[in-house]
């Protein structure tokens, strides 16, 4: 293989900055979906890096670990916003800062 | 080139990300985070991972976000009510600080840390065993004292296996003959090295039996429809031999040239085609030694041939061909290398994976039904009845 003309430092740190993006999302955002979404991000930014070293030592298994991320994601995906749908029928409202049953 | 695409997709996966986050309106996040996957399922184009890409496309920026999109409009939920006093005033700035005390750590392990990044991955090399000698019903084979081949018919081989580098001495006997009392039929010193996917051919006769250690290639073919061809001359006459493309008769082409006794070939690439493959002496295109007529040669494809004799009952010797296929890895990233992955090494947790999926759609469907919600509010009314204390809080919107 070829040496490749983007080294993989470029890539981490793009994923990096991703992920951080994402984080912000999560603790920032009050709208349930944005959370979600942010994770989503979370986990694309992960996916990034694990293929970046996946070519890196020219190994498939990198790309293994990303298709079971993203399987994960989806099921992740299905019970949350179930989640979202079952709080928004007995709440009327996403916004996570109606959500705090346990203060009363 | 490579560098430019990088800096170019890269901005638009930050600045689509940045937008994601500050969008008030949660259909226009949803379209943003689409075109932030567009641009990481290119930069899986840019790592060699096309399967993974086109995955990212079809499940993530297909399907996923269709789902969310679809929960969306459903509930109508595309801005939360603004909120004149958060609730945690403190979570911006103390959020913005751990991200930048993140980042740096990052960037400083990127650019200072010391992770040796050069080292590529190297295959353990394999072996196997195949007997084309004559006059011995079956081999066994020991390299050094592990028995690597067991009862190996005339014509067949083994699986290749991997094996850890270093030297070994192979030692042939006569199947079911004591490795530690019998004299072997013969011996040889392996040399295994990394990648290499080496074939110990059993040559010969009886009584003279040569040990052929013919290196295949088993790497990767770049170009889609080649395969290469490895050839062993074991034929008693030991003169040397020419293997000659037979296809067009008019205009005969020399694909291995000069082979003598007891020697492998060259690796040589060939396309992919139905070839008539003929075997002659060195330098005379008239005598056929034998030949293998509409031999079907697939890409991607090692193949191995070995010319050798067997004795018949009526004392006279046929000219036989092995002729053992094996199949070259696949290239990386492709759907038949994570395929391939996936139902060997990794079908343990895929099926967990497959479970887990289950799990959730019985979850989806638990945690959504219409006559579930209410039973579970009826409990806790029982059980906060007999105090009288006061009404439970999450059942009161709930008719």
């Amino acid at each position: 293989m070829e040496a490749p003309e983007v080294s993989i430092e470029l890539y981490v740190l793009l994923s990096a900055i991703l992920f951080i993006m994402g984080a912000m999302g999560v603790l920032l955002r009050r709208n349930a979906i944005l959370i979600f979404m942010s994770v989503e991000l979370m986990l694309n930014a992960a996916n990034l890096a694990l293929a970046a070293f996946a070519r890196q030592w020219g190994n498939g298994d990198g790309h293994v670990m990303v298709f079971f991320v993203m399987t994960v994601a989806a099921a992740e995906v299905a019970v949350g916003l179930a989640l979202i749908v079952a709080i928004f029928r007995t709440k009327k409202s996403i916004d996570i800062d109606d959500l705090h049953l346990f203060k009363g | 080139m490579e560098l430019t695409l990088f800096i170019i997709i890269g901005a638009v996966a930050i600045v689509a990300a940045a937008m994601m986050l500050i969008s008030e309106n949660a259909i226009y996040s949803a379209l943003f985070l689409i075109l932030n996957f567009a641009c990481i399922a290119f930069f899986f184009l840019m790592l060699n991972a096309a399967f993974v890409a086109m995955v990212q496309i079809a499940v993530y920026a297909g399907a996923i976000m269709v789902l969310f999109l679809f929960v969306i409009m459903l509930l109508g939920a595309e801005r939360v009510k603004p909120e004149a006093q958060p609730r945690f005033p403190w979570l911006t700035p103390m959020a913005i600080v751990l991200a930048l005390i993140f980042l740096a750590t990052t960037s400083v392990a990127i650019v200072k840390g010391e992770i040796d990044l050069t080292q590529p991955k190297v295959d353990e090399p394999m072996v196997r065993v195949v007997n084309a000698v004559d006059g011995v019903s079956a081999v066994d084979v020991y390299l050094d004292e592990t028995q690597i081949a067991d009862r190996v018919e005339f014509g067949a081989a083994t699986s290749f296996e991997e094996w850890n580098t270093g030297r070994y001495e192979a030692r042939v006997f006569r199947a079911g003959a004591d490795p530690e009392a019998d004299t072997p039929l013969a011996e040889y010193t392996v040399n295994l090295v990394p990648n290499a996917a080496l074939s110990l051919t059993v040559v010969g006769t009886a009584q003279e039996t040569e040990v052929v250690a013919v290196t295949e290639d088993l790497g990767q073919i770049s170009d889609k429809d080649m395969l290469r061809i490895v050839a062993v001359n074991a034929l008693h006459g030991r003169t040397a031999i020419d293997v000659v493309n037979d296809t067009d008769a008019g205009n005969k082409r020399v694909l291995i040239d000069n082979l003598p006794y007891g020697a492998a070939s060259k690796v040589t690439e060939i396309e992919q085609a139905t070839y008539n493959i003929g075997v002659y002496p060195t330098g005379n295109l008239r005598t056929r030694l034998l030949g293998m007529d509409g031999e079907n040669l697939e890409a991607h494809t090692s193949v191995l041939w070995i010319f050798t004799e067997q004795y018949q009952t009526d004392n006279s010797y046929t000219v036989v061909t092995i002729n053992l296929k094996t199949d070259t890895k696949p290239s990386f990233g492709s759907p038949t290398h994570v395929g391939q992955l996936l139902f060997s090494r990794y079908v343990l947790p895929f099926e967990l994976v497959s479970l887990l999926l289950l799990v959730a759609m019985i979850g989806a469907i638990v945690l959504t039904h219409e006559t579930l919600a209410p039973r579970r509010r009826f409990v806790r009314r029982l059980a906060t009845l007999p105090t009288q204390v006061e009404q439970p809080v999450p059942g009161k919107t709930g008719d």
